[in-house]
């Protein structure tokens, strides 16, 4: 019986070992994870951020114009990763004028100075033909397609005269660069995870999600069952 | 009986599918355009729309009127006679509240609210709440009269105190 309980007892125990050492460390790292500034450094493995899910920012619609890279997430309209206004319709297109970014909505046109700075939207109360489904230039011009035909103006965007014309160039979506998209997803997520976070996760399971847990409690059992045959063989070495 | 309880039930049906289309139409309401403002404003004879522009003299003291920097350049304005008329956004609690400004003889004339948007605090699109605001002028940038708030709509109400404020104050710098 003691042979057996021996037995159990050191599978048990090399069994655990590994898991016992991760927890030690884990926990004696997060012990002391102020004075070691673990939440200050920020882990970016592309893995690590998929794992946490904060690898990505999906935008909705992206335009370059004039060097400068529009885009929209959500209800928010970015110029390079710089959140300049928000809209509740969707970017339709935008084109770049002398000094002045134009982006249109299907109800307004949105301007930008050429630092990405918001000047104003302007709508039909400004003047602006409603309904708005493109906007291009002709000759450095800016015109606008909306359900009711096709407008030109100036760049006061105050008068609009009805036109039909040929040879527009329209505005057309970009694909995201690489630097922007890296950008926005340090806007919204942040640096990365924090190694204090990936530590604490490491330490309590979740870092392997439900199952991690379930493991955890495992090991708790495991752990109780080794002091247990311990507690029980040291006994009767005494006896 | 049974047939009394089908009718009952298909009622009880079609009241339910009817209130959740109504659900969000409610939450982020538009009362009336931009341009139908306006041209209520000026009976159709629109003036031409003219801007503003936020200099930076004139930044601290619109800062100061917010509570935080104006987030765009120019604000646009159309003027005829002595009246008015500003339309402006501020953000309640979460969304952006566009409210419809006149002001006349350097009086607020009317205040609307022309969307709303925020899930709570609807209350101050009431026309008996936003008559507290009609006849109120500026005094040391800030309005010449107490605004009785709304529970449940602090922020709301302090949006809209702050865009009337700013109208006041905006009309008064154009006409200087």
């Amino acid at each position: 019986m003691n042979q057996r309980m021996r037995r159990l007892h050191r599978s048990m125990g090399a069994a655990i070992a590994l898991f016992v050492l991760l927890l030690s460390i884990t926990g004696i790292l997060l012990n002391h994870s102020s004075d070691l500034k673990l939440d200050k450094y920020y882990l970016t493995w592309p893995w690590l951020l998929d794992h946490y899910g904060v690898s990505n920012v999906e935008a909705d619609a992206v335009y370059l114009l004039d060097q400068t890279v529009i885009s929209q997430i959500g209800t928010e309209i970015f110029a390079n990763a710089k959140p300049v206004t928000h809209t509740q319709r969707p970017l339709l297109g935008g084109v770049a004028l002398d000094e002045v970014i134009v982006l249109a909505t299907d109800d307004a046109l949105i301007l930008l100075n050429s630092d990405g700075e918001f000047i104003e939207r302007m709508g039909a109360a400004a003047g602006v033909p409603p309904m708005i489904q493109n906007i291009g230039l002709f000759h450095g011009a800016p015109v606008i397609q909306t359900r009711q035909g096709m407008w030109r103006s100036d760049f006061m965007l105050d008068k609009w005269e009805a036109i039909s014309l040929q040879g527009i160039g329209w505005s057309v979506p970009s694909p995201m660069p690489e630097s922007i998209q890296n950008d926005l997803i340090k806007y919204f997520h942040g640096e990365g995870v924090t190694v204090e976070n990936v530590l604490l996760d490491v330490h309590n399971g979740r870092i392997l999600g439900s199952i991690g847990v379930w493991l955890l409690d495992l090991l708790g059992v495991l752990l109780t069952v080794l002091s247990l045959t311990g507690i029980w063989m040291w006994l009767r070495r005494i006896r | 009986m049974n047939i009394t309880n089908n009718v009952f039930w298909q009622m009880m049906l079609i009241g339910f599918l009817l209130c959740s289309f109504a659900v969000p139409a409610f939450s982020g309401s538009v009362n009336q355009t931009n341009e139908d403002f306006v041209a209520e404003t000026f009976a159709n004879d629109i003036p031409k729309s003219k801007v503003v522009w936020i200099r930076n003299d004139l930044r601290p003291a619109i800062a100061d009127i917010l509570g935080h920097e104006y987030a765009g350049l120019r604000i646009r304005y159309w003027q005829q006679a002595q009246r008015t008329a500003w339309i402006l956004e501020e953000i309640g609690k979460e969304s952006p509240i566009t409210f419809g400004i006149i002001i006349k003889d350097g009086k607020v004339e009317q205040v609307k609210v022309l969307a709303y948007r925020e899930s709570r605090g609807g209350e101050i699109q009431q026309r008996a709440f936003t008559r507290q605001f009609t006849d109120a002028q500026l005094k040391e940038q800030k309005l010449d009269r107490h605004i009785d708030g709304i529970s449940g709509a602090t922020l709301s109400v302090r949006a809209m105190t702050s865009v009337v404020t700013l109208a006041l104050y905006l009309t008064e710098f154009i006409n200087q």
